[in-house]
């Protein structure tokens, strides 16, 4: 006779119910969904109970209906939500995502996928988020929030054009204006470039709802974009008047006193820094840089990557980015690339820059922009969105892959079918109006892309903007900034994920032939006009580069990219700045020397190089 | 001298089986073991004079020179009656650059083992990067009496001959080529006689392209000489090779495999045919026997015009050669280290290097633009194209060199102090290619100054 034991271990994703009952469930074992009603009853009392804030009893009440129906939709409901104020992340994650799978009705199912969805995007898990609320949206594709939540995933994770679409549906089924979705709207188009459109969008969701501080902060970083700074500055300080307390909107008010270089009113808006958050510190840094104070510049950003690595657990996860560059070097070679089908001429010529984060690749936008001929493309760029896709089109492995497809029948048309899908998407964002011959496209992954880069435009102009790597270290160690595996958690991961940037671009440089001219920022700002030259004549634009041209040019270009809100005078003193914080401390640069130390003598950058 | 302590659970090996294992993994390149076992031998017996030996040739295979010579040195003064020591010796002295080092140990070899053919052959070897070439001559000649079926020292006799300009005495040593180990495979196993020079019928004669692309592209020259004799022969070669071969007028037929040449009553290596036409110095059939076509000049050079920038010189490169060539390591350099080019902002730069050494141009910032060809290039015809679209080729020794020469496209040749054969010595000029211009190491395995040469006349 076989003993029956029961099984007691609790699940290790925190939620408090046995395995078995939750992330490990029995095949075969779970109550029917239509039976679980007759748990009804339980559920709606612990949801009684959570209401009236009796969390512990409610916690209870919805593990015992959990324990004998782990898919009983409204105990589930109510500890996911208990897990979620508690910020148990992990066992939060897991009950959502049993909510959202269990069969029921539309409307059920919808409701459980947007609760979950935009409780990953409240934690910044965009990209988690996505398919939860693309299943929220396929259950109700009529239903406004789904729309709406949709809409707030995809413009999150890059998808603007999208994500735009979404809102308007979103507003559509409403049938009227709602001052959130009008905000998010505007904040969308805010980051496509379309400040005057976003402006008056936000001007009016403002009317409908004028407590939204978010809202207010939006308008106040559109005005600055369009140059309205006064503007700016006042919606800030009248939000603050209303609202104190709002540090989001007082970081808000200390990044303009830094764009504008008031670094003495950044430390005393901010105060002492021991009541600061990490962001806020990071702004005190910049300010003491700004006032030539560099030991407390150096002080201020160390403590406040050490917050975020203690407090928040931030840490660097190169394996999967190593892993991703170990494929990538394998597969785009020489002989693998010659192999392959190329697109054939587009629309427009793209121009790619290259550069690592604040090595001046904006800099040379907004200068390029002010020549005519030119459209100014920022960072939101399809080629990511397309070796993403890829897989999907060719029906094969996995990018890059999934290239193999392309020497198959109908895909040796694939790159052209890509080029178009690319050209369409910056059509649609206005760029592609008559008279621009080049677009920018300086899109923060691109240097992943090269291989593909080679394979749509074969012979587009990419320009690569060289910078001191220490100047790139203390410039991205000051400013917060997420990056890929998080690679802001301090000073040796930032100089890891460096060398991972040289060494992906280095890679296709030595195996692809490329149209590549490297310039540098630190020539860009000492004599601009000489290196514009040289960029017009490399990638074969007429014209004149006018003489005094400076980053600060009056016409603006429509669209309008996001750092050309930050735009100033063009200046010198943040090239090589790393020599004077090399003078003032000098083992600031000790830990990452070795990294670095190559890659300064392989760019030039070596002893003797520099002036 | 004290054996290694038995632990307990420690094998311990009898010293003789150990130097025997030792020995073994480095013959069988197993090299990351040997180090290891060699690392755990001294550790134990320091001062044994074989195991340093050992360790210092296992060094010198793991690309640790000065460590090598270090524990041979050691090796030699524990031992200074061993020959074998400084005959090893002398070859790893060549591989550090340090010739004067090299003659000293090969002479000392030779007199502590004046019958070893080997210890001959070694000094003559370095006799010739010296370029003592009368003397390397004389000592490859006593290693040929001591050992009279001594390919090798017969191999070196004929390079260091042909170096000097003597073709006729050269060219007849030069035959013992096809008896090097490395030679196995080149010819086919046929019972046909070598060719001698006679009249054969057509399509009777076997000419096979056994040397490097360079070596086929140079003698290339001398199958219409051969087709004279015996009409429409027939031609076997790698593939790589076909598309400019047979732009050689008088070839019958070119095949890729032995098993498709049919019938023939002779065969002959075309690194044979200089020989049995009695080529020297002052006879070469002139260059401009090869041609790009017209349409793919043409198709390059539209390429170019977008890819390069306007109004500058174009200058093609080549900077490495095939790796697993015997003197690879004297003739290649690194893309870096022709930086002289690179600081001038009136040229651009066009790699048309293939192979892994492409690799190197990921990361060059120089001054003058860079066009990292090497990766669009499909075959020798595309070569070809590329040439006839730039100002000038600056290339190290290898068959890129041998195409521009054959094109009548100008190049400037660098070329190690001791070069291969057939660029003679001193001159600046080449009887094979009147394009080519030659620029030579002052000092051997020293760079210094020859780039600076060579982009000072561009």
């Amino acid at each position: 006779m076989t003993e029956l034991k029961f099984n007691a271990n609790s699940c290790p994703c925190g939620s408090g119910l046995r395995a078995v009952r939750c992330c490990e469930p029995e095949p075969g074992a779970l109550a029917l969904q239509d039976n679980t009603v007759l748990l009804d009853s339980q559920g709606t009392e612990a949801t009684r109970l959570f209401n009236e804030k009796k969390y512990a009893e409610a916690e209870a009440l919805a593990q015992q209906v959990l324990d004998v129906a782990p898919n009983q939709r409204i105990a589930l409901r109510v500890l996911f939500e208990i897990r979620k104020a508690q910020s148990r992340h992990e066992a939060a994650t897991a009950l959502g995502r049993r909510l959202g799978a269990l069969a029921g009705p539309a409307q059920a199912r919808a409701q459980a996928n947007i609760s979950f969805a935009q409780y990953l995007v409240a934690q910044g898990r965009h990209g988690e988020a996505r398919p939860v609320a693309a299943a929220a949206l396929k259950a109700t594709p009529k239903d406004a929030t789904a729309q709406h939540v949709m809409g707030v995933v995809l413009t999150e994770t890059g998808g603007l054009q999208e994500g735009e679409a979404h809102y308007r549906r979103a507003l559509k089924l409403l049938g009227r204006d709602d001052g959130l979705v009008l905000a998010n709207l505007a904040w969308n188009l805010k980051l496509q470039g379309r400040m005057d459109e976003a402006a008056a969008l936000y001007e009016t969701a403002l009317r409908l709802r004028t407590d939204n501080k978010r809202g207010v902060g939006g308008l106040a970083q559109v005005e600055f974009g369009r140059g309205n700074r006064a503007r700016a500055v006042a919606v800030l300080d009248g939000a603050l008047a209303q609202w104190p307390d709002d540090r989001t909107l007082r970081l808000l008010r200390v990044l303009a006193d830094l764009a504008m270089r008031q670094p003495q009113a950044v430390l005393d808006r901010l105060g002492p820094q021991e009541a600061l958050m990490a962001p806020e510190i990071l702004a005190c840094a910049q300010a003491h840089d700004q006032l030539g104070q560099l030991p407390e510049a150096v002080n201020a950003w160390m403590g406040a990557r050490r917050m975020q690595r203690e407090r928040s657990g931030l840490v660097y996860r190169p394996e999967p980015l190593l892993a991703r560059a170990a494929a990538y070097k394998a597969y785009f070679t020489a002989d693998q690339v010659q192999v392959l089908p190329r697109a054939g001429h587009g629309a427009f010529t793209p121009v790619f820059l290259l550069g690592f984060a604040r090595a001046g690749s904006g800099l040379l936008e907004q200068l390029l922009a002010q020549l005519p001929g030119f459209a100014a493309g920022d960072e939101f760029a399809p080629m990511a969105e397309l070796a993403e896709a890829l897989p999907g089109l060719a029906a094969g492995a996995d990018y890059p892959a999934a290239l193999d497809e392309l020497l198959v029948g109908d895909n040796l048309r694939l790159p052209d079918r890509l080029r178009a899908v690319y050209e369409e998407k910056r059509i649609r964002l206005g760029l592609a109006r008559p008279g621009v011959r080049f677009i920018t496209d300086r899109g923060l992954t691109n240097f992943w892309h090269i291989g593909l880069i080679k394979l749509l435009y074969p012979e587009a102009p990419i320009i690569h903007v060289l910078r001191h790597p220490y100047d790139l270290m203390l410039a991205n160690m000051m400013h917060d900034r997420k990056f890929e595996g998080n690679a802001q958690a301090g000073l040796a991961a930032m100089a890891q994920y460096y060398a991972l940037h040289a060494g992906m671009i280095r890679h296709f440089r030595g195996q692809l032939t490329l149209r590549y001219l490297p310039v540098r920022y630190e020539d860009m700002v000492a004599a601009p006009e000489r290196v514009l030259r040289e960029v017009l004549d490399f990638i074969g634009a007429e014209g004149a580069v006018p003489p005094g041209i400076g980053a600060n040019g009056e016409a603006v270009p429509d669209p309008l990219p996001q750092h050309f809100a930050g735009r100033v005078p063009l200046y010198r003193h943040a090239a090589y700045r790393h020599r004077a914080y090399d003078a003032a401390m000098p083992h600031l640069f000790d830990e990452v020397r070795d990294v670095l130390a190559p890659l300064i003598e392989e760019l030039g950058y070596g002893q003797g190089a520099e002036p | 001298m004290s054996q290694a302590q038995a632990q307990p659970g420690k094998q311990v090996m009898p010293l003789a089986e150990a130097l025997e294992k030792l020995a073994k993994l480095e013959q069988e390149n197993k090299l990351a073991e040997a180090d290891d076992l060699a690392s755990r031998m001294l550790a134990a017996m320091p001062e044994h004079p074989h195991i340093l030996h050992l360790a210092g040739i296992v060094s010198y295979r793991n690309g640790r020179v000065p460590e090598a010579i270090a524990r041979m040195e050691k090796s030699e003064s524990l031992a200074p009656d061993m020959p074998l020591y400084p005959r090893n010796m002398c070859e790893v002295y060549r591989g550090a650059g340090r010739l004067e080092d090299a003659v000293r140990a090969g002479r000392r070899a030779i007199e502590l083992a004046p019958k070893d053919a080997r210890a001959y052959f070694n000094l003559a070897l370095i006799l010739y990067e010296k370029l003592e070439l009368e003397e390397s001559v004389r000592v490859a000649d006593q290693a040929i009496a001591l050992e009279p079926d001594y390919p090798e020292a017969h191999f070196e006799r004929a390079e260091a001959l042909l170096l000097a300009g003597r073709m006729k005495e050269g060219w007849e040593s030069y035959e013992w080529r096809f008896k090097l180990k490395q030679a196995e495979g080149m010819l086919p196993k046929t019972d046909k006689p070598q060719w001698d020079g006679t009249p054969l019928p057509p399509g009777k004669l076997l000419i096979i392209g056994d040397q490097g692309f360079g070596d086929c592209i140079q003698f290339g020259r001398l199958i219409p000489w051969a087709a004279l004799l015996c009409p429409q022969p027939i031609v076997a070669a790698s593939g790589e090779l076909q598309p400019i071969l047979k732009q050689i007028p008088g070839i019958g037929k070119f095949v890729t495999r032995w098993e498709d040449t049919g019938e023939y009553d002779a065969y002959i290596p075309l690194s044979g045919l200089p020989r049995l036409a009695g080529i020297g110095t002052d006879n070469v059939p002139p260059a401009g026997y090869l041609a790009a076509p017209p349409e793919l000049v043409e198709e390059w050079r539209v390429k170019l015009d977008r890819l390069c920038p306007k109004g500058k010189k174009r200058i093609a490169l080549v900077w490495a050669g095939r790796p697993t060539h015997k003197n690879d390591k004297k003739r290649t350099l690194k893309l870096q280290q022709f930086a002289p080019l690179f600081a001038r902002d009136d040229i651009c730069i066009v790699t048309v290097q293939k192979g892994e050494q492409i690799s190197q141009a990921g990361g060059y910032y120089g001054r003058a633009p860079l066009l990292n060809l090497g990766p669009e290039i499909g075959d020798f015809l595309d070569t070809m194209a590329i040439l006839k679209n730039v100002d000038r080729l600056v290339t190290i020794d290898t068959s890129v060199a041998h195409i521009a020469g054959a094109i009548g496209v100008p190049a400037s040749l660098v070329l190690p102090k001791a070069p291969d054969w057939r660029w003679l010595l001193e001159r600046e000029d080449t009887p094979w290619y009147p394009s080519i211009k030659l620029y030579r190491q002052h000092e051997a395995y020293s760079w210094d100054g020859v780039i600076e040469r060579v982009a000072a006349a561009l």
